[in-house]
């Protein structure tokens, strides 16, 4: 079943086409890189998916709802209430502590619960952590509070953005893994990137160029790669 | 964990967190809250402070008879139970009579008083010597002292008769001071001083007509009356040699007798009493006070026979004009054999010095709370400049426009709340310190005024947030996404 669907967009900004008519849709549950150089329209799509800009053209079905024709104030609404984000920068509230930040993400969408934002910082491997400030964290760490609370209002979708780009191997490796932890457990998952490492580590990658989708290739080491992880888990 | 509790987590943690830059805008809300609660302080305070500066300028209400009779002293008592106590600083009677030096037969104007409440309600009286404290003594004006060559403890025997309509029979005496009394309005007393030369010109005058209506007889009194009487040779007649004040004929004609009627020559003696009296003090005015001879109201009945008679009573009354002019209709309502007035060169000069001070404290506090507002409004500016990616990431994050307005607005007001406060207690500091340099006097708190500088200072950092918040709300959430 798709849970996102984009049908024939354009994002056209005077003479630039930033999006070409471009069709993708994405099952629920599935696991969806999209590659691309600079300026082949990742960030464009990245924002039409994530509610924060609307296409000049063509249908955004996300669960069936057409996106492209909501007000800004709906696609809030949607945003908060279907999508988890991940950024490049990590993007934390600088005078809150880990647990605070996570509960940010709780306050606006219903109501914060420490303990429940604690638990999902303990997911992350961050339990220790969850009274630091950011800038008593590491980047590594601070992307994985992201990831804690990204998740924390259970989103239909996860959306990331460069989600390794400022992170050494190790940690993006941390990052990769609690991917597949939340692939294993249905998540749908689209991750942005231009790092072939992060994108084979999806179901398919979606490659952009000029605006259009170039081509699509399927990752068909998925279903090993998946089991290797389990294994590594449990071992 | 409520969305309440969160909400007061986030700001406070936003301020306390953000020290450095929160605590300029906490100062400047501070600072003008102190202003403007030391102003207001002072504000409040002012008609008290300069209220008691103004009673040394001496008496601003005066009691005198209603009619024929001259007013009692128990009337008068009865009626200072019209004023609040603690508002009386002073009530001084006088009763002035025409007494003679036995030894030259000179005549002077005397009054008898209550030396106590002399020093209260002409606080700027200065005696050399010092006020009669016992009986048989008396306060001698400078001239009267000069005229007679007297000094501290001098003793002079006074003797008194009877007053006449006008005091008739005695010599004119170039260059001596000449004393005179005629029946002015309402059957009350007028008395002049005078000095004339060879050709009985008159060179000095001063007239005492304090028992005159002040707007009308009372005038007569005044410097631009007794100036047409100079260069103008004895006898005078009124609307011949000199005009009369305009509603005050009678009072005019009653100078214009006594003049005619003044002497320093033998009288023949009478039927009274004499007292030797000693000269406790000299009295130094520079006013019509240093023609006048002043005892205590003991010694002039003892001189007199007369019992508890005044002319007048002077009051000085801490109070506000609306106050003044309140006692006055109910003394005037009360009391129908005393009417009350004001001295009004005295309430008007100080109603309008108030107003002008009260009006300048209003303007610049005006001034700093818009300066105030001015620099509240561009620290949010730069906070929320500085706060573009965290308010973008709100946004991300699902927070409602609705959400990020009461975000900075509960800082802003969060921020008003303590410098409110904090100010608040400066500022009374502030009024504490100015009034003691200034007035030399501590200041009366006002309870209220805390809670009004905290209401006050949230109001303005609310108003200084909102253009603010309306950059805030116009912030792209997508920002946040381009890995700036």
């Amino acid at each position: 079943m798709s849970l996102l669907e984009l049908k024939n967009i354009s994002k056209i900004y005077g003479e630039l086409k930033a999006l070409d008519n471009v069709n993708i849709h994405v099952d629920q549950g599935e696991w969806v890189a999209i590659m691309g150089p600079s300026g082949s329209g990742k960030s464009t799509m990245m924002n039409i998916i994530g509610c924060m800009d609307k296409p000049t053209l063509g249908e955004v079905l996300l669960d069936g709802v057409d996106i492209a024709k909501e007000s800004s104030k709906k696609l809030t609404d949607i945003r908060r209430d279907k999508i988890g984000l991940i950024f490049q920068q990590f993007h934390m509230v600088n005078y809150l502590t880990a647990v605070e930040n996570v509960m940010v993400s709780q306050y606006y969408h219903s109501m914060p619960d420490e303990k429940e934002a604690l638990d999902a910082l303990g997911r992350v491997g961050l339990r220790e952590r969850a009274h630091h400030l950011p800038s008593q964290l590491s980047g590594g760490e601070q992307q994985r509070v992201c990831v804690a609370r990204a998740l924390i209002n259970h989103p239909e979708l996860i959306l990331a953005d460069e989600p390794t780009g400022n992170l050494d191997e190790a940690n993006e490796n941390i990052v990769l893994d609690l991917f597949a932890q939340l692939h294993a457990e249905g998540t749908t998952l689209i991750v942005v990137t231009h790092d072939p490492e992060v994108a084979d580590a999806a179901q398919r990658t979606i490659v952009l160029e000029h605006g259009k989708v170039a081509r699509e290739v399927i990752n068909e080491n998925f279903e090993a790669q998946q089991k290797e992880w389990l294994a590594r888990l449990k071992g | 964990m409520t969305k309440r509790k969160m909400f007061l987590r986030m700001i406070t943690a936003s301020l306390l967190r953000r020290r450095s830059r929160m605590l300029v805008a906490l100062l400047s809300i501070a600072i003008g809250a102190a202003i403007l609660s030391g102003l207001v302080t002072i504000y409040y305070d002012v008609p008290r402070q300069m209220g008691a500066q103004f009673r040394n300028y001496g008496a601003n209400m005066l009691l005198a008879s209603s009619g024929e009779e001259r007013m009692r002293m128990a009337a008068a008592q009865a009626a200072l139970e019209s004023i609040p106590e603690d508002k009386i600083l002073g009530a001084t009677p006088y009763r002035y009579v025409t007494v003679q030096m036995t030894r030259n037969q000179l005549s002077f104007v005397t009054a008898g008083t209550d030396f106590s409440q002399v020093q209260l309600t002409s606080p700027y009286f200065v005696v050399e010597g010092a006020y009669p404290s016992g009986s048989r003594q008396i306060l001698l004006g400078k001239e009267v002292a000069e005229t007679i060559g007297a000094k501290v403890n001098s003793v002079i025997e006074l003797s008194y008769r009877p007053a006449e309509t006008a005091s008739a029979g005695s010599e004119i005496i170039p260059g001596v001071l000449l004393t005179g009394s005629a029946v002015g309005f309402n059957n009350n007393p007028v008395y002049v001083t005078l000095r004339v030369d060879e050709d009985l010109r008159i060179t000095e005058l001063t007239v005492n007509a304090d028992t005159q209506t002040p707007e009308y007889g009372g005038q007569c009194a005044e410097p631009f009356f007794t100036q047409r009487f100079i260069g103008k040779q004895i006898p005078v007649t009124l609307n011949e040699d000199v005009d009369a004040v305009t509603g005050a004929t009678m009072t005019s004609q009653a100078v214009t007798d006594a003049i005619n009627h003044s002497g320093a020559a033998e009288t023949p003696a009478a039927a009274g009493s004499s007292l030797n009296m000693t000269v406790a003090g000299i009295l130094d005015t520079g006013g019509k006070e240093e023609s006048y001879i002043f005892m205590s109201q003991e010694d002039l009945t003892a001189l007199t026979g007369e019992q508890d008679q005044i002319d007048v009573m002077e009051l000085s009354v801490s109070a506000s004009s609306d106050e003044l002019a309140e006692y006055i209709d109910a003394i005037n309502g009360n009391q129908k054999d005393v009417t009350a007035r004001l001295v009004k060169r005295i309430t008007n000069s100080e109603t309008a010095v108030l107003s002008k001070l009260q009006s300048l404290v209003f303007l610049v506090t005006a001034v700093v709370l818009v300066l105030t507002m001015i620099c509240v409004s561009t620290t949010m500016m730069a906070v929320v400049t500085e706060r573009r990616k965290e308010i973008g990431l709100r946004k991300a994050l699902g927070a409602s426009d609705s959400s990020i307005r009461t975000e900075f607005l509960g800082e802003g007001m969060f921020l008003g709340l303590l410098g409110g406060l904090l100010g608040g207690l400066l500022g009374f500091g502030f009024a504490q310190i100015v009034s003691v340099n200034v007035f030399g006097s501590s200041i009366q708190l006002q309870p209220l005024l805390l809670p009004v500088a905290i209401i006050v200072s949230m109001a303005i950092a609310a108003l200084s947030c909102l253009l603010p918040i309306k950059r805030a709300v116009a912030i792209d959430p997508a920002l946040v996404l381009k890995g700036e």
